[in-house]
């Protein structure tokens, strides 16, 4: 079993109309057995910046405490919010700064720029290569059917609550057919006045 | 190290869809053997037998089937519950219904379950080395009514009250222990089953789907499906 499974999860993000939203599954495993359901791996980096982080799950934790120590001090010099671009960009120089021995998380990253209010979502590999797409990104243990999920269902232009339904049906489609990821979901839609967390009921095996 | 960096990198992946590559650098379920990576177990009741099951199926970490039937008929009064490779599983049962199909027509009465588990020890015990599969035989007949027996890994053959099977049951030990009572009757013995594989479904990566149970007596199976809400919930942190 690779290093990248150990712990299973899967993320998700997809662009809407004038919104983001980024889900993911609640599961922390060993390998085959479940330890707990209420894991996180989705973190606010800012008000309308998200950071998914699937793969190891101590290094799930670290990375995201370090970027937000590198986060603070930018801000703390900047005077500003980060935008989503250049956030990007410093995941991208933390991961390749490992680069022979890397932190075994894929992240993905979901956000709107703090003055055009544009959307904006990104996925790396675990070495930091970045890919910015204009539609979807998925990372995780069930990237496959994530991918299958996301082509079929998405389209362009979608309301937040459309959007809502779209991820979640996805995230939850796809996840139902990985053994290591799934017993529960959570959702945040990301729209230029306010951010929703919804909750997903959803099979527990 | 390498091999993982090279593996997950989008940019060293230009050109290679060559399908040999696919099989030793793609998704592992690509290469994977099927495995009924799985919960199963069986109850003995005055009267008959309660077999259940889980019904995932997976090869690595993709479900390649959700709704698996591993109650598989040996003869209308004997059935068996399997784990581990799909394939030996299945090809053990298949081979084992023949047999005793064979020894119903020149014995002119049906078999005993006793003699079914031992066709079964048989098998698993000659070829142990070759075969992965984890099986419990159970049924009715005439002479010792319902009987359990185990046929784990290396070819053992034992008869227990209960018994319980694959990956997902290393998690429902104390819980059975803790909640087996002798004297269950048939409705006792399905509650029993059910409660403990929706918790075996539940902390197992490997099995899942719905909850198949078999109830078997001298009238033949009655075969039952727990599915969604049905299937009995528990703390889920």
């Amino acid at each position: 079993m690779s290093i990248l499974t150990y712990n299973g999860g899967v993320v998700i993000a997809m662009k809407g109309k004038e919104c983001v939203a980024i889900a993911a599954d609640r599961r922390l495993g060993v390998q085959g057995q479940l330890i707990c359901t209420n894991f996180n791996r989705i973190f606010e980096m800012g008000p309308n910046l998200y950071l998914g982080l699937p793969g190891l799950a101590t290094d799930t934790a670290t990375v995201a405490q370090r970027l937000k120590f590198r986060l603070n001090l930018y801000e703390l010099r900047e005077n500003r919010r980060i935008r989503p671009k250049t956030f990007s960009a410093v995941v991208s120089n933390l991961l390749y700064e490992r680069r022979f021995g890397p932190y075994f998380v894929e992240p993905v990253i979901a956000g709107l720029d703090p003055k055009t209010n544009e959307p904006y979502i990104c996925n790396m590999d675990l070495i930091g290569c970045p890919n910015e797409p204009e539609d979807f990104v998925v990372c995780g243990t069930c990237v496959e059917q994530a991918y299958g999920m996301c082509e079929s269902l998405w389209e362009p232009n979608l309301e937040p609550d459309d959007l809502f339904e779209t991820i979640s049906q996805a995230l939850v489609n796809a996840f139902d057919r990985d053994a290591l990821s799934g017993w529960g979901g959570i959702v945040y839609i990301i729209e230029k006045d306010k951010v929703t967390v919804k909750e997903l009921k959803t099979r527990m095996d | 190290m390498e091999d993982i960096v090279n593996a997950r990198c989008h940019g060293l992946d230009i050109g290679f869809h060559l399908s040999n590559n696919l099989l030793n650098d793609g998704p592992d379920w690509l290469s994977a053997e099927h495995s009924t990576g799985t919960s199963i177990m069986a109850v003995e009741f005055d009267g008959g037998v309660v077999i259940g099951a889980d019904s995932r199926t997976t090869t690595g970490a993709y479900i390649a089937n959700r709704v698996t039937d591993k109650l598989t008929r040996i003869t209308d009064h004997i059935y068996c519950c399997r784990s581990g490779s799909a394939a030996d599983t299945q090809a053990i049962a298949d081979i084992v219904a023949y047999q005793l199909s064979f020894y119903e027509m020149e014995l002119e009465e049906p078999p005993s379950v006793k003699t079914a588990a031992s066709v079964f020890r048989e098998f698993c015990y000659s070829y142990r080395d070759s075969l992965t599969a984890g099986i419990i035989c159970a049924g009715w007949d005439k002479r010792d009514g319902g009987q359990v027996y185990c046929i784990p890994l290396g070819g053992m053959l034992v008869r227990q009250p209960f018994t319980i099977g694959g990956s997902g049951s290393t998690y429902v030990y104390g819980f059975v222990d803790a909640n087996y009572k002798p004297d269950f009757d048939k409705e006792a013995c399905v509650n029993f089953v059910s409660n403990t594989l929706a918790l075996a479904m539940s902390r197992d990566g490997s099995s899942g789907g719905v909850i198949r149970l078999g109830i078997i007596t001298k009238d033949g199976i009655e075969r039952r499906v727990i599915k969604g809400k049905e299937v009995p919930r528990f703390f889920e942190g």
